[in-house]
């Protein structure tokens, strides 16, 4: 356990992809600290695209609650070294 | 005992939170002010579903405007997504009864709450959790995403309506569980991070299953005994909101119990015991830190007795947390596969409190 352990200290890649008509980022990868908050990432993506409704997935699967911890997101449902997070401006995944 | 215990989940379906209702004073238009409301809570249920019950007590009396409904517990706005179960064993640390709660009509706390305008929001909200649940334990969500919609809507009324068998008959189909009861523990060296997987593995593969849980962590101040005393919580930040998974095996090992769970969960504070290794839990923010964990062996104690105990005399004062799932502070040698089949909730999380007796040292620092 030591090896990966699941202390917030360290920083995860979130790679934001976009879905629908929703428009692309210039960057994609970011980093972000693991004790943020996956508020965090929404507030960050409705800053870059001036949109106040956006949905935002977990792996094109779920929206998890904002109050979830990106390292605990990234540890339970990251891949490769990192977290992909779908972002859309209406309803992708019900 | 039984993989899954209808007993157990009927008591868990039919839990119950007495709750006492007062609009908040800034809201009273009338003299006499309306008297409280007096419902009752669902454990599994979630505060804005309690509204069109809690509207008539004091529509007369609201000031003109736009309902926008939420709950506070001693000023600390109630996050409407987490369980009122969940929520009351939490907060109430000497539990309350009836709940004494505020609720408003008007200003939302937007900065605290996320926005909740209908029932519809909830029910994407609990649709999301059941996904996120269903991904932890399948490594996808497509079982829930290729549910009939009329199926998605039947299954949420069931919870909405407390009708425990209509949620079985759906929930069932889902292949979310439940859990066998040989559930072995593998050292933790053996313990992989978990990669996506795009397909479900076919029925009786080795693979091991992870369980997903919530973990809702709270200090209580110095003792463990006198709940009572515990601070009040003014701030979520006073809360570790920390989600895992817990892996276990179909073989091999030791037999997997709550207490071998909760190691793996936060081997911050429940890792084996070691002296030299006394943990900090990082709050958010600028708060003071946490409680030092100490002696962890003697967790394992039975809290059957905890109310007939005093802090007097007390041969536990190494002891330095208390878990409570579904209101029940559950012995930590019973079987894991048990709380998991019978204590979890109806998004497939179990929703587990964890409180921290703070030592005396921190305590006098504060």
């Amino acid at each position: 356990m030591a090896a990966e352990s699941p202390t917030a200290e360290r920083k995860v890649v979130v790679h934001l992809r976009a879905t629908g008509d929703a428009p692309i980022l210039k960057q994609a990868k970011f980093k972000i600290s693991g004790s943020d908050k996956f508020s965090k990432v929404i507030e960050f993506l409705r800053r870059q695209l001036h949109r106040d409704t956006l949905f935002v997935y977990i792996n094109s699967a779920f929206s998890p609650n904002p109050d979830e911890l990106v390292i605990d997101l990234y540890n339970n449902f990251g891949f490769d070294g990192k977290l992909v997070v779908n972002y859309a401006s209406s309803m992708a995944w019900g | 005992m039984a993989v899954f215990s209808e007993e157990a989940a009927k008591y868990v379906w039919g839990g119950a939170i007495p709750l006492q209702i007062r609009l908040h004073e800034s809201e009273v238009t009338t003299l006499p002010p309306p008297p409280p409301a007096l419902v009752l809570g669902s454990r599994i249920g979630y505060f804005p579903l309690l509204v069109p019950l809690i509207k008539p007590y004091f529509s007369s009396t609201l000031p003109p405007g736009e309902d926008t409904v939420w709950f506070d517990y001693n000023g600390l706005p109630l996050k409407w997504y987490v369980p009122i179960g969940v929520l009351f064993d939490l907060l109430s640390a000497e539990p309350e009864r009836p709940w004494n709660l505020t609720v408003h009509f008007r200003g939302y706390p937007g900065d605290v709450l996320t926005p909740c305008d209908s029932e519809d929001t909830v029910k994407w909200s609990y649709i999301n959790s059941l996904k996120e649940a269903a991904y932890v334990i399948n490594g996808n969500s497509k079982n829930i995403m290729n549910m009939a919609q009329t199926d998605q809507f039947d299954l949420w009324q069931s919870l909405v309506k407390g009708n425990m068998d209509g949620y079985l008959r759906i929930s069932s189909r889902l292949k979310l569980g439940p859990v066998g009861e040989d559930c072995f523990l593998k050292q933790a060296s053996s313990l992989q991070p978990r990669q996506a997987i795009d397909e479900p593995d076919p029925v009786g593969s080795s693979r091991p299953s992870r369980i997903p849980v919530r973990l809702y962590i709270r200090n209580v101040g110095e003792s463990l005994e006198d709940l009572e005393d515990a601070p009040i919580i003014d701030s979520w930040d006073r809360i570790s909101y920390i989600n895992r998974a817990v892996e276990i095996h179909k073989e091999g090992g030791n037999y997997m119990t709550l207490k071998h769970a909760m190691r793996t969960l936060l081997p911050e504070i429940f890792g084996e015991e070691d002296p030299d290794n006394k943990y900090e839990l990082r709050e958010e923010g600028n708060h003071e830190a946490g409680s030092s964990f100490g002696d962890p062996e003697t967790i394992s104690m039975t809290r059957n007795d905890l109310v007939e105990e005093t802090s007097f005399g007390c041969q536990r004062s190494s002891e330095a947390s208390l878990i409570r799932i579904q209101g029940i502070e559950p012995d930590l040698n019973i079987p894991f596969s048990w709380v998991v089949n019978n204590l979890k909730n109806p998004d497939y999380f179990l929703h587990l409190c964890v409180f921290l007796r703070t030592s005396p040292r921190q305590a006098k620092a504060t």
